[in-house]
């Protein structure tokens, strides 16, 4: 195991991670609050690769300065992909709009148009209540026993079941098959 | 009566069970499927070898499932002659059935009990 950095040594790794992360944050045009975090990750990142360190090769500063190099370039990468996909200046939700009455920017959002949807994650409350009731038609349509076996295997996979007693594996693969059908034709599609 | 008869489409494949059931699922009212065209006694009789028997096999399950389907009063199944032993088998969509609905908490609430 590498012995622990002496305090020469952590002061060398602050200094250069005090310089990269100023250095990214003019070049990126961040605000000075993120300063402090970018710092944070560069440091993470180079005491993380200590190990690797080999002073026959060069010194720690120098180790340190490519390793946040890179690492800034990733940050990098990672700030400018943000910015295409959501634009350059963030803006808050919570933001009063001018002349709206005290409306907020977020109450003109709707569902369709959040996170969630843009990550397609179902957003529409009315079509959720919707297929919920089609799921509860369609578990009416089941036999109790599938429809108890269904419950359980929305906790459970099968073999689980198996392990649990419950029947055989060629079983409740049968019984899954038939589920899967009969839901089928009362107009539910699996997933 | 039955307006129109909808054919899937067979050249490469018969309809299977699935393809059924997702029909079923789907279908209005009065919608009708040919969902074989021969001559089922005959075609899922194992001594008869009038089909490969992967393909008889598929050929059970599919008018079992036709069957379930008209016991579930899901669809009418009815058929109509051609010629000699020639027949189309016919799935009439019904109107589905009020159900009652099974509550899904409830059933996750003993599930989890």
């Amino acid at each position: 195991m590498q012995s622990p950095i002496s305090r020469a040594d952590l002061q060398t790794l602050l200094y250069e991670a005090d310089g990269a992360a100023r250095r990214l944050i003019r070049k990126l045009r961040l605000s000075k609050d993120d300063l402090a975090d970018v710092r944070q990750e560069l440091l993470v990142d180079v005491i993380a690769r200590l190990p690797a360190f080999d002073p026959k090769r060069g010194s720690l500063g120098a180790f340190a300065g490519i390793v946040m190099a890179n690492r800034a370039a990733r940050i990098a990468h990672k700030v400018k992909r943000e910015r295409r996909l959501y634009g350059a200046v963030p803006t808050s939700l919570d933001e009063t709009l001018p002349k709206g009455d005290g409306a907020t920017r977020g109450d003109f959002v709707s569902e369709e148009d959040g996170l969630s949807a843009y990550f397609g994650q179902p957003a529409d409350a009315f079509a959720d209540v919707e297929r919920r009731l089609d799921v509860e038609r369609g578990l009416g349509a089941l036999d109790p026993d599938d429809a108890r076996l269904s419950a359980a295997l929305s906790q459970s996979n099968i073999d689980e079941l198996v392990d649990r007693g419950h029947a055989a594996r060629s079983s409740l693969y049968r019984r899954v098959k038939n589920i899967r059908l009969a839901l089928l034709a009362a107009g539910l599609k699996a997933a | 009566m039955i307006s129109t008869v909808t054919k899937l489409p067979t050249a490469h494949r018969r309809i299977d069970e699935t393809d059924l059931c997702g029909w079923i699922g789907q279908a209005a009212p009065g919608e009708a499927l040919e969902y074989y065209r021969g001559f089922l006694a005959m075609d899922t009789f194992s001594q008869a070898k009038r089909l490969a028997e992967r393909e008889r096999a598929e050929l059970v399950r599919l008018a079992r499932r036709a069957w379930w389907a008209s016991e579930q009063r899901l669809i009418h199944l009815v058929q109509r002659r051609h010629g000699a032993d020639d027949y189309s088998y016919l799935a009439i969509a019904r109107a589905k059935p009020q159900q009652a609905s099974a509550s899904l908490s409830s059933l996750l609430l003993a599930e989890v009990a």
